[in-house]
Parts: C-alpha cells; sequence; structure tokens
C-alpha cells in the first residue's frame, strides 16, 4: 500500500524521496524529514517551515493563541485591521510579527524623537467596514488624492469618509468606466499613501517589524529556490538565472469547437514553422485566418496577431525594432494604461515599495528605466507631498531610448513633472538619459550622491526582460545597480516564460499568457482604447514569435526566474504586505468590467493576474549583506 | 497552559503529528484574524492569506491541471485534474479536453471545504488533496471555486454546485467509453460535503444521475447543543462560537440552524424516502465537535431507506485528510478508492 502512494509525495529532487519515504512510515515522527531542510508535506501547502523549527513554530502558536485570548477582542481586530503582514509562507516571521504586536520592542536607541512606543491599543477600535464596500475607507487608512494631471493642475484631496470616496464617481457605470480625456486622469490609480506617509510611531512599529523579517528574508530567497526547483523537469542550465519552470497555468475561456479548431491550426502552424515546413507552415496560417474570422472576441484578436506574427516569420517580413515611431508607442502604451489595471497596479504597487523605503528619509532619487511619459510619478510624488513633516527632496532620473526626430521626450516629460512638483510643493530635480539600452549605462553617469544623504530608488517596469536579448547585458545592468547602492529596487515583470529555447514552447506558453490577457480586456466599455491596447499587445506578440537573437527583446520570465537572477546578483527580497495587498484589491474593484482580476500573495510578491492565473508581478528588492550573492 | 475555555492546548498536540498540528493551529489563527464579531469577514486579509497554486497543464507526478471558467455571466471556475497521458510525457494545450480514453473513469466534482467562508479551488491545501485523489482513485476531479459567504449567502454556493454538475454531465469528452455517460461522483469536506448533500437531492429531482456522495467531516448542525459539541468545545481546534458564526454568515438573515441547508433532517428538513438519492459514503473525525449532527446525518440517509456506509475514525480531528502523515488519511482515501470503482479498480 505504501509504495504506491509515493507519488504523492513531492519529490524535489531524488535524494530527499528517500527521507519522504522514511518520514512517511514513522507516522508519529515530528522530524518527517529530518535535519535542515524545509518540511516537505507543508512546502507542497505553500507553508515554509524548516522541520528543525517545527517545535519552535508550535510554540509560538501557542503563545500567540494565549496572548490573543486573554487580549479579547481588541486585541485580535488590532491583530486583523492595522497590522501589516508580510509573507504569510514564512510561518515563523509571521508568527512572530504577531507575537511582537503584542510585545512590542522598545524604542531604537537615539530614537526619532516619535516618542516611546506603547502596546498597541485600538483606543477607538475602527468600525469594521461592510465587507465589499470599496468606497469606504477605514478610519485609520489613508487618502486618495487625485491630481490633474495635464493642463489643469487643480488639486483635490479627499479624506476618509469624504464625500468624493463615498459616491459613485458619476461615470462609473455597471457597463464600465468611461475616460474622457480630461478626467481620465482622475481615474489613474493614484497611490493610496498608506501606512508610510502615517505617524512616526505606527511606522516605526513597522519599520521594526519589517527590519526584523529582513534579517530572515534569506531564507525566503532559498525557499524560493526551492520553489523553482520543485517544477523543474529538467537540471537547471549552469548559466547564472536561466532556470527554466515547467509550470504552465492555463486557464481556459473558450472551449468553442471553432476555438479549438482554431488552436489546433495555430500550434500546428509553429510546430510547421520549426521544422521548418515552410510550405506546410503558409497553408496552415492561411487556414487560421479563414478560422478566426469565425470566431468571436477575444480568441480571434488574438489569432488573428498570431497568425500575422507567424506569417512574418515564414515570409521573413520582420517588424522593425526598435520601432520607429515612438510616439504612436507612446500613445498605444496609454491607452493600455487607460483600458485595463496592469500599468497601474505595476505604478501602485511599486510605488507602495518605494514608499516604505524613503520612510524618514529627507532625500530620495528615483532612477527609472521605463520612464516612457512618467505615469508612474505624480501619484507617486503626491504621496510624498502629503508625509507629514513635509515632503523629501525628490530627484528623479529618466532613462528612455532616442528619439529618431531628436526630440527631447524624456525632458519635455520631466518638465511637465516639475510642473506638477511646483503646485504640490516638492523640491524637484530632473535628469533624463538617452540610451539604447540599458546596458549602456555606468554608475558614473547616474551623478549619484553619498547613500547616507540621499536614498535611492531603481525602477524598472516592463524593462529588465529586454536586455536578456543580448548576452552579458542583464548581468552589466544588475551590477550597475548594485553600485548605486539602492534602498530599494522595484520590478515588474510579465509572469511567464517567454524566452525558453524551443520556439514551439515559446508559441504555446504566449499564446496562452495573452489569450488570457486579451480575455481580460474584453470587458472594458471603450472600443477604441480596448483596440489600441490590442495593437500595443499585438506588437509584443510579433516580437515573441516572430523575431530572434538581438531583436527579440520581449523574454519575458517568470518571477521564480527573477528570484533567481536577482538573488543571484547580490539582491535579497523586500517583501510586500498585506496593506499594499489591500488597497491594491480595493482599487482593482474600481475597475469595473474587470470582475476576473486578481491580486494574489507570492513569498512576499504580489502579482495581478486574470482569475487564477496570474499575468504580471511585483517583487521589490534591496541589496543583500556581503555573504549574499554568492557565486551562483 | 491555558486555552481558549481553559483546556490544555497539548490536548490537541497528543493526537496529531506535530506539523499537522501547525498547519491546523494556522488555520486556526487566521481564520479568527478574519471573522469579525458583526459577521462581516475581512476578504482582503483573507485572499492576502491564502496559499494558492496556479494549474499547471505540465504534469506533476503524473497529472496535471488546468482551470475552466464554465459560466461566464456568474464567472464561475473549476479546475479540472487528469492523469497524464500515457502517450506524451506533457500534454500539448490542446488535448487538455482530449477525450477520455479507459473504459471506466470515475468524475469526482469536488467542493473544497471552509466553512462556506474561506478557501477556494486554487487553495494549494485543495489543490494538493484534489491531485492526491486523482492518483489514488484513478479519477478526473473537478474542483468547483463556489461563491463563498458571507459575500454571497445561500443558496450561491449550491447554485454553483448545481452549474457545475450540469456542465460536468454535459461533457462528452469526460464519458467512460463503456457506456458513453459521464460517471459523476459529488465529494467534498466541511462545507463541501454539506454542499453535496444538496446538490445530490437537486440532481435527484432533476434526474441527472450521481453514482455517489462523498462527505468528509461534513458541515452540519441544528439549533440543539448537542452532547459532543458540548464536549469537544474549543478541544481539538474548533469551537462552538465559531461555528455558530459560520452559520449565520451563509444562512439567510434571521435564519436559525434547524434551516434545512444546516439541519438536513431537523424539524425543517425534507423527507428523502422513495427519492432516487445516490449512495453515500459519510467519513466522521471522532474529534469533531458536530460528530453528532455528522452522525445523525449518516442515520437520517439510513432512515430514509438511502444507502448509506458510514466511516468513524475515532481519533481523527478536522482536516487530518490535509496531509498523508496518518493512518485515517489512507483508509479514507482507499474507501473512496473502493467507492468510485466499485468494480474492484
Amino acid at each position: 500500500m505504501k509504495r504506491e502512494h509515493h507519488h504523492l509525495y513531492p519529490q524535489t529532487d531524488p535524494s530527499t524521496s528517500a527521507s519522504a519515504a522514511a518520514g512517511k512510515s514513522k507516522m508519529w515522527d515530528e522530524d518527517g524529514c529530518g535535519g535542515g531542510g524545509d518540511d516537505e508535506l507543508l512546502a507542497v501547502l505553500g507553508y515554509k517551515v524548516r522541520s528543525s523549527d517545527m517545535a519552535e513554530v508550535a510554540q509560538k502558536l501557542e503563545q500567540l493563541e494565549e496572548v490573543m485570548f486573554s487580549a479579547q477582542e481588541d486585541g485580535l481586530s488590532h491583530l486583523a485591521s492595522e497590522t501589516v503582514h508580510y509573507n504569510p509562507s514564512d510561518l515563523s516571521s509571521w508568527l512572530e510579527s504577531m507575537l511582537s504586536e503584542f510585545n512590542p520592542l522598545p524604542p531604537p536607541p537615539g530614537g526619532f524623537g516619535g516618542g516611546p512606543l506603547s502596546v498597541p491599543v485600538a483606543a477607538a477600535p475602527p468600525r469594521p467596514q461592510p465587507v465589499g464596500d470599496p468606497f469606504l475607507p477605514r478610519a485609520e487608512s489613508s487618502s486618495i488624492t487625485t491630481v490633474d494631471f495635464g493642463a489643469d493642475q487643480r488639486m483635490q484631496s479627499s479624506c476618509g469618509r469624504s464625500s468624493q470616496m463615498n459616491e459613485p464617481r458619476p461615470e462609473i457605470g455597471s457597463s464600465g468606466i468611461v475616460f474622457d480625456e480630461e478626467s481620465s486622469s482622475d481615474y489613474d490609480l493614484k497611490a493610496i499613501p498608506g501606512k508610510a506617509v502615517f505617524g512616526r510611531a505606527q511606522a516605526q512599529a513597522q519599520a521594526q517589524t519589517r527590519t526584523r523579517l529582513a534579517s530572515t528574508s534569506s531564507s525566503s530567497t532559498s525557499s524560493s529556490a526551492v520553489t523553482a526547483k520543485r517544477f523543474k523537469s529538467s537540471p537547471s542550465d549552469a548559466a547564472v538565472g536561466a532556470a527554466p519552470e515547467s509550470s504552465r497555468p492555463v486557464v481556459l475561456v473558450d472551449s468553442q469547437e471553432n476555438g479549438v479548431r482554431l488552436v489546433h491550426a495555430l500550434m500546428a502552424c509553429a510546430d510547421a514553422v520549426q521544422q521548418d515546413n515552410l510550405s506546410i507552415a503558409e497553408a496552415l496560417v492561411k487556414q487560421i485566418g479563414f478560422l478566426a474570422i469565425s470566431q468571436a472576441g477575444a480568441m480571434r484578436k488574438v489569432a488573428t496577431f498570431f497568425a500575422e506574427a507567424l506569417a512574418r516569420r515564414i515570409y521573413r517580413v520582420y517588424p522593425q525594432n526598435p520601432p520607429l515611431d515612438h510616439s504612436l508607442t507612446d500613445a498605444l502604451q496609454m491607452h493600455f494604461y487607460e483600458t485595463c489595471p496592469y500599468l497601474k497596479f505595476a505604478h501602485f504597487t511599486a510605488n507602495q515599495a518605494i514608499l516604505e523605503a524613503f520612510e524618514g528619509k529627507s532625500r530620495v532619487h528615483v532612477i527609472d528605466f521605463s520612464m516612457n511619459q512618467g505615469l508612474q510619478w505624480p501619484a507617486l510624488m503626491q504621496a510624498l507631498a502629503l508625509r507629514p513633516g513635509g515632503p523629501p527632496t525628490f530627484r528623479l532620473t529618466g532613462i528612455g531610448p532616442p528619439a529618431p526626430d531628436n526630440s527631447d521626450r524624456l525632458q519635455e516629460v520631466g518638465w511637465k513633472l516639475a510642473q506638477l512638483a511646483e503646485t504640490i510643493h516638492v523640491e524637484f530635480e530632473y535628469r533624463g538619459f538617452v540610451a539604447n539600452s540599458l546596458a549602456d549605462l555606468d554608475a558614473s553617469i547616474l551623478e549619484l550622491r553619498p547613500s547616507d544623504a540621499e536614498a535611492v530608488a531603481v525602477n524598472s517596469v516592463f524593462e529588465l526582460h529586454k536586455l536578456l536579448a543580448r548576452p552579458g547585458a542583464i548581468e552589466k545592468v544588475l551590477g550597475v545597480v548594485r553600485q548605486v547602492r539602492p534602498a530599494i529596487v522595484t520590478v515588474v515583470e510579465q509572469e511567464a516564460n517567454h524566452n525558453g529555447p524551443v520556439f514551439v514552447d515559446r508559441f504555446n506558453e504566449s499564446l496562452h499568457y495573452y489569450s488570457t490577457l486579451f480575455d481580460s480586456l474584453e470587458g472594458c466599455a471603450s472600443t477604441q482604447d480596448k483596440a489600441m491596447s490590442e495593437v500595443y499587445l499585438g506588437k509584443q506578440i510579433c516580437n515573441v514569435v516572430a523575431c530572434e537573437g538581438a531583436d527579440r527583446v520581449e523574454r519575458h520570465e517568470t518571477l521564480a526566474q527573477w528570484r533567481v537572477r536577482l538573488g543571484g546578483a547580490g539582491f535579497v527580497p523586500a517583501h510586500l504586505g498585506s496593506n499594499a495587498f489591500k488597497q491594491a484589491s480595493m482599487l482593482l474593484a474600481l475597475f469595473a468590467g474587470g470582475d476576473g482580476y486578481r491580486v494574489e500573495e507570492n513569498g512576499g510578491c504580489l502579482t495581478l493576474g486574470w482569475h487564477t492565473r496570474p499575468l504580471i508581478a511585483t517583487s521589490a528588492w534591496r541589496l543583500g549583506g556581503p555573504s549574499a550573492g554568492a557565486a551562483h | 497552559m491555558a486555552g481558549s475555555n481553559g483546556v490544555g492546548l497539548s490536548e490537541s498536540k497528543m493526537v496529531v503529528p506535530l506539523n499537522m498540528w501547525v498547519l491546523i493551529s494556522n488555520f486556526k489563527l487566521k481564520y479568527n484574524l478574519l471573522r469579525r464579531p458583526d459577521g462581516t469577514f475581512d476578504r482582503h486579509l483573507a485572499e492576502f492569506l491564502d496559499r494558492k497554486v496556479p494549474a499547471n497543464a505540465n504534469p506533476v507526478d503524473g497529472i496535471f491541471s488546468f482551470d475552466v471558467i464554465i459560466d461566464r455571466t456568474m464567472n464561475l471556475l473549476c479546475r479540472i485534474y487528469r492523469p497524464a497521458f500515457t502517450e506524451e510525457p506533457q500534454p500539448s494545450l490542446i488535448d487538455l479536453e482530449k477525450p477520455v480514453d479507459a473504459e471506466f473513469v470515475p468524475v469526482i466534482v469536488f467542493f473544497h471545504g471552509g466553512s462556506f467562508a474561506h478557501s477556494s479551488a486554487n487553495s494549494a491545501i485543495y489543490d494538493t488533496l484534489c491531485r492526491r485523489l486523482v492518483g489514488i482513485c484513478k479519477a478526473i476531479v473537478v474542483s468547483v471555486n463556489y461563491r463563498r459567504a458571507p459575500e454571497n449567502r445561500y443558496p450561491c454556493a449550491y447554485d454553483d454546485g448545481w452549474l457545475a454538475l450540469k456542465w460536468v454531465s454535459s461533457r462528452s469528452w469526460l464519458q467512460s467509453k463503456i457506456d458513453s455517460k459521464v460517471h459523476i461522483f459529488l465529494a467534498g469536506d466541511s462545507s463541501g460535503g454539506n454542499i453535496v448533500h444538496s446538490v445530490a437531492l437537486r440532481a435527484a429531482e432533476a434526474e441527472i444521475e450521481v453514482s455517489g456522495n462523498i462527505l468528509l467531516n461534513p458541515m452540519f448542525g441544528g439549533e440543539e447543543r448537542t452532547e459532543s459539541e458540548k464536549k469537544l468545545d474549543g478541544k481539538y481546534f474548533v469551537g462552538i462560537r465559531e461555528r455558530d458564526w459560520y452559520w449565520r454568515a451563509f444562512l439567510p438573515e434571521g435564519e436559525n440552524r434547524d434551516h434545512p441547508a444546516c439541519n438536513p433532517f431537523g424539524p425543517r428538513g425534507k423527507s428523502l424516502e422513495g427519492i432516487k438519492f445516490p449512495k453515500s459514503l459519510v467519513v466522521v473525525a471522532g474529534l469533531d465537535l458536530i460528530q453528532d449532527w455528522q452522525l445523525a446525518y449518516a442515520k437520517g440517509l439510513e432512515k430514509a431507506g438511502q444507502e448509506v456506509k458510514l466511516l468513524f475514525l475515532e481519533q481523527a480531528t478536522i482536516g487530518f485528510y490535509l496531509l498523508p502523515n496518518n493512518n485515517h488519511f489512507y483508509t479514507v482515501m482507499n474507501e473512496i478508492s473502493s467507492f468510485v470503482n466499485p468494480n474492484g479498480k
């Protein structure tokens, strides 16, 4: 009986199977798999607990139960509503952070002048919010501010239960949000400043919690590697950070007859292309065209883009790269930004991490690898402006590609941001750097100042994967980032592996990824925005499928893969917490037409997906100690 | 060391392996944080804390999974688990819904637990359990991501279960080759077990054939306080007050626990006599405080002339089936396997 159940155990690699079997036979053995490894049975369920720590974790659970019992309702509601939770997979740290809420640490030496910490007492316990009403923030939550970014620099702010938050804005109808140019920015997911801009005492409590968590985060890194290993079907290659996952998240939204034939034809065509059977491929591409027309909705559009990309590959009519028309790219991205929440989520969650890292710093500097039109920064600047004690000096370095007409787009963007800064009274400095590739940058160019004088954040939204097209580029850039000595590095990437060595695999992966992504767009009201967004994504599809070598820049890799790369380059995770999660979720709820959007927590990172399929992932990193990032 | 009602916490520690104690206690703690005294639920924190896993169309241990939106308007999603095909190591994505190749394949429609409020089809604990079911029973499992309380009260979860049943029964690719029929078993733990009963009842009335019901520690209750509830309150991870909370969250406002959804064989229950109800396998954990209600359920089926097998596991606590490091797990899994493979596969 036991032998036939061996496959129920997670087999990470052969050397653990023996201990797993041994663990199984010792039914009541507490030390299920021996020694310093993670308990495998709990690991499969998403909890990382070292077997050797099990008893201690049990003890913490008991302590917490006792403490909560004696603290009664107040303590409980405080833990639920006030405490920011991080990385619930790491049970030991999670429990510890809650225990510390009841046994707070003494104030740090030298103090911040915020006065001694007291036992967090919910003096006026926050009235519980009715579930499912994102328009009513809790009393202690922060304000949402809206800024018109553009001609009208008027600033409105709404706090707590102001009318602006309570009443649904007239534009939000059941069919979706209608964006008109003037007020479109009102619907941007501006930063909810969150805990980071709150009273020092509270913020300190969290800084304490987080500091302690950070020191145990190295265990998270290694267990992330464990997660990656679990799905590997082949030994990892020696190349740094390139371990591919063999995990294929799939959400089937369209199982109609024609849809299936379409997918069939697409995959057969990709196969033919890979085999270099170009005449078959050609015939199939034409067939796909006919089949696509008979399809409805997302599948038709996706199929059309993939068919076009295949055709380009077959006929060797490759798309221009880099694209010549930046203003078109800008416009497309702007529409994508407006249509669906992906970019907004990316900006919002990255900003949360940046805000927390900039806590208490009087001079801050953001280096943005993905400057584009600077859509991320008004919200951050707003949040900084609202800090009690006033905003820090804010320096922004924007990096972008050269414009063919020699226009200085970067400078224009900077100028607009400067105007905004003036309105909200934030001291602002801006530099734009034009670079063909991030790999062309050196730390010396960035005009860094001593790190005790200035806290630096490096931000990259959908840019790092492009570096994988040239050997050595990612390593160089990460090296430069290290030299910058950032307080925080924020990375947002597509949650997919579109960089595998086999063309057909890449094709299949991206087919399902973009099918899901396009499906999420279907609920959007505005057909104009939607169409442009589809074109924006279509260009990515074209690149993944039709291009190769240095031209193929859409080399998306998964969070697990990025963890290995960044870990190998000497960075350790900085966890995003339940506050960022909650605010992101609440803002998503405002996005009508998007019932299926889901935020998920993944080992300290946040992902946004459509139903059960994560599509983009935000992670935050800081420099590890001297021992971190040893040669991979 | 005092527990929630003055009883030593070490009691529960003595009956389960340590890692299971940690797992279930962790869930207990988590759940405590999420329930608010006024009956609302911290859904955001719940989603943050829940450990989820994506579907995986690549086989892991011989099993692959994929998610299907079975109803767009209701946003109803199911996760489907299948044994990997023997011919190819990795199913092509178009083969996910490839017709079943065996003479007989049980299709288990699974409803995860969580007292109607917690967990999802993609929760790690349930993804793992479903995979184990596939492996042991040689079945296809369809895990239903039903709507949860308190945001969605009775009968939402039942309606979603019913939708899923209809969808499964109409999939030609799920038909066993021997008779071109879909052989459906309904299974669920905790609230999932409760859903099984209601969906089976509806199926019987609509004459959709369900081959069997599997209820694992099913969630039932009633106004009366039974002996087991009084005796075991707070001792093995579960207390009466939280059970009450979940019923208040699920049942229509103003209803009490004698509502037939909670107490199907109670004063407001409906007789099952003469109804073509599927055979039932009812698993009861001896340290579960609601066992008296579960035993009453099995008795009620029996008295109505329905086929029922009761599996009473004396020393088992709630959640024993979440980890395979105890005898109860294997006992139950083998029973389920025999139950769904009646021809002795």
